[in-house]
């Protein structure tokens, strides 16, 4: 009888028995089975058939005489630490104690000293009802069924599999820390950029720190500067090795070109090695002659920046396909920052020169004066239009005494806020100097000889007239340094009247020719600056002095307001010019003669293109200050 | 088990087991087939694959009685015993009354 199931602790097997050798042995060789199936190996199973067949013989030799009917019980319990074995017995029982090394003819003991010697643990539970042995062992080899032999494999498969994954994951983290590494690398470079915008500065470290990361021996970065035909360095590991300029020529064929051209020409990443590469001229061999390395060229769109070339001073160790990607990475970020820099220096120096024209703007507007001042019998009206693009036009009128006026108009050659400086002190001067004198050429002359240095000095002039009026007995003088004529008009005729004269700031003593002319009855005026005259149609047709007079004759046949005159002749002008844009600044000064002159003028006599007025500066304090320049 | 005569000495084989149930009628049998002044006993255990105490007993038992007869010089062999039961004889001492070979 013999069952076999699982137990909480393990697999177990047990057989019952009569109380008979015979049967004993069955029992043990039936266990001994058991255990083999477990995956016991030869040896093991020997000892545990042996320690129990000694249990079972001694429980069948010894059986006291009124339990020899009984059935006895042996069993083996097997788990993954050990096994167990039990054997009841109904025996008068016996004293189990410490093993002890018996002698070899000594037979009695001899079992128990057998089960000793063969099992770790060893007890004896002894009762009324029957006694069991309990014996214990380890086990010290693993089961060797084939399902056993899978897990075995299983086992060493994982070890591997772990293995593996140890390697991937050290493998994954160096790659982290270089990533890591070459992100900290660009964002400090940007931060010093976006404090000092140093270009220059932050490609020398940007590339530095590249090469120390991909543990590069030398680079050259070259940069082609805009509308240049030279690939020129910009910086370098190595000053002394890399300082040519490289000539570069767009359609130039990409076979036999240095690394660097070639990478410059087809737009992409070129391979360079010292030892196999077939062009005659190559200038990176001076990195080694068994150097190599990557060119990257540095494109923003089509457009090409520069190169960079990296390498190494042998070809034993070339770039990593990390590192590689890592130079390419370098290369566009330094593409994308000169770009940056390039649009900011634009952008600056849009700024800077939007700035300066709002400045010269400012002072040109602040030239011109709020009000005409009054004259009797005559009125007077302006009309001014900057361009903004170039030096000031200006005019002015200043009343000497009753009944004279000196009309004044300008034009300084030249542009931003030299010119409208220029201007500004012409017209301190002169304001000056009409204290003194009412003599158009000598006020020319004098102008002449207190501006001459410096205009010459900044390659500037100015050309001027000059008209003083003497409105009692209707009489003008005009001189003029190199300026449009003077346009004199009635109804009955228009005439000009043109002086020579050189302008202001072109020849050192330079003198002035003044000429008399009557005005007409009603009388009238017109001075002017070339922008008008120059005045350009969208197909390039150009107003002219003679269209002016012509306008002119045509217009004031009748007696019109100096303020008419000029509304009439703005508008003639705009609609000439259509939509062409105002190439020049444009100024007039009407003076013209009105019988219903009010007594008090109207002080908007001044009207300019720009609406926004500003204050006019305190010229009187300027001329205060100037009050002591001799005429 | 096959008992074997050779003049004056003894020759057993073929004993599946030494244990409990045959160690008397083993020893017995050999011990009244010993001659008088036995030479040598030898008992192959090639193919005995189990052997107990009871079994180590009749063995003894045959020891003393080859040499009972206070005469020297009698060889005791057991001959290529398998490895559990070898490691039986060391472990309880029987490897020095008996010669144990291997062939």
């Amino acid at each position: 009888m013999s069952e076999s199931h699982p137990a909480e602790r393990g697999l177990y097997h047990r057989v019952v028995f009569k109380c008979d050798l015979t049967e004993a042995r069955t029992a043990t060789r039936s266990l001994r089975g058991f255990l083999a199936e477990q995956g016991l190996d030869e040896s093991e199973q020997f000892n545990c058939e042996l320690c129990l067949a000694e249990a079972c013989n001694n429980a069948v030799q010894y059986a006291a005489k009124a339990s020899v009917g009984r059935l006895l019980s042996a069993e083996a319990i097997c788990h993954s630490a050990g096994i167990e074995l039990r054997v009841s017995d109904h025996t008068a029982g016996f004293t189990l104690r410490k093993k002890r090394g018996i002698a070899p003819g000594r037979e009695s003991g001899r079992g128990l000293f057998i089960i000793q010697s063969l099992m770790d643990e060893v007890r004896y539970f002894r009762s009324d009802d029957g006694n069991t042995l309990v014996m214990r062992t380890t086990r010290t080899h693993q089961q060797h069924r084939p399902a056993d032999a899978a897990a075995t494999a299983s086992l060493d498969g994982a070890r591997q599999q772990l293995e593996s994954c140890q390697q991937a994951i050290s493998g994954m983290a160096r790659e982290l820390c270089f990533r890591s590494e070459s992100l900290a690398a660009i964002f400090r470079c940007c931060a010093e950029l976006g404090r000092t915008s140093d270009l220059e500065g932050f490609g020398d470290r940007l590339m530095n720190d590249l090469l120390h990361l991909a543990t590069a021996d030398w680079f050259v970065l070259r940069m082609l500067p805009r509308g240049g035909t030279q690939l020129q360095v910009f910086a370098t590991s190595s000053l002394t090795l890399f300082d040519d300029a490289l000539p570069f020529a767009e359609d130039a064929s990409a076979s036999a070109l240095p690394a660097e051209l070639a990478a410059a020409c087809t737009r992409k990443a070129v391979e360079f090695d010292a030892v196999r590469s077939t062009a005659s001229y190559e200038p990176l061999r001076v990195a080694g002659a068994t150097a190599s390395g990557l060119v990257h060229p540095l494109v923003f769109g089509d457009k090409l920046l520069g190169t960079l070339a990296i390498g190494r001073r042998n070809s034993d160790t070339p770039f990593s396909a990390l590192q590689a990607e890592m130079i390419r990475t370098f290369a566009e970020f330094m593409a994308v920052q000169i770009v940056n820099a390039r649009h900011h220096e634009e952008q600056v120096h849009v700024r800077l020169v939007a700035h300066e024209l709002e400045i010269a703007h400012r002072i040109q507007r602040a030239l011109l004066p709020c009000t005409l001042p009054p004259l009797s019998g005559f009125r007077l009206a302006a009309s001014w239009e900057s361009a903004r693009q170039v030096g000031g036009d200006f005019y002015d009128a200043f009343p000497l005494g009753e009944d004279g006026v000196l009309l004044v108009v300008a034009d300084v050659m030249g542009k931003g806020v030299p010119a409208a400086i220029f201007a500004t002190i012409t017209r301190s001067l002169l304001r000056a100097m009409t204290v003194r004198s009412h003599h158009p050429a000598r006020l020319l002359k004098r102008l002449n000889e207190l501006l001459y240095t410096e205009l010459s000095s900044v390659g500037m002039f100015i050309t001027a007239q000059l008209v003083f009026v003497d409105l009692k007995r209707r009489t003008l003088v005009a001189a003029s340094a190199g300026h449009c004529p003077v346009v004199i008009f009635s109804p009955d005729e228009v005439k000009t009247l043109s002086v020579t004269g050189t302008p202001l700031g072109i020849l050192p003593h330079a003198t002035y020719r003044q000429e008399t002319a009557t005005l007409g009855e009603p009388g009238g005026l017109l001075l002017y600056t070339d922008g008008l005259t120059e005045s350009q149609t969208p197909s390039g047709e150009m107003f002219g002095h003679d269209r002016l007079v012509e306008w002119l004759r045509a217009r004031v046949t009748q007696p019109l307001t100096a303020e008419a005159i000029r509304d009439e002749l703005t508008a003639e002008l705009n609609r000439f010019r259509g939509s062409a844009p105002l190439r020049d600044d444009q100024a007039l000064l009407i003076m013209a003669e009105h019988p219903a002159t009010l007594a008090n003028p109207d002080p908007s006599g001044f009207r300019d293109a720009d609406p926004l007025a500003t204050a006019s500066p305190d010229f009187a304090a300027a001329s205060s200050v100037l009050s002591h320049v001799q005429t | 088990m096959k008992i074997e005569h050779d003049g004056n000495n003894l020759r057993i084989s073929d004993i599946a087991e030494l244990n409990a149930i045959n160690a008397s009628a083993f020893r017995d049998e050999v011990r009244a087939a010993m001659p008088a002044s036995p030479n040598m006993i030898e008992i192959d255990l090639s193919q005995t694959r189990f052997v107990d105490s009871s079994g180590l007993g009749a063995l003894f038992a045959l020891y003393k009685a080859a040499n009972n007869n206070g005469h020297d010089g009698v060889t005791l062999r057991l001959v290529n015993p398998r490895p559990s039961i070898q490691q039986l004889f060391e472990l309880t001492q029987l490897h020095q009354l008996f010669e144990i070979s291997r062939r």
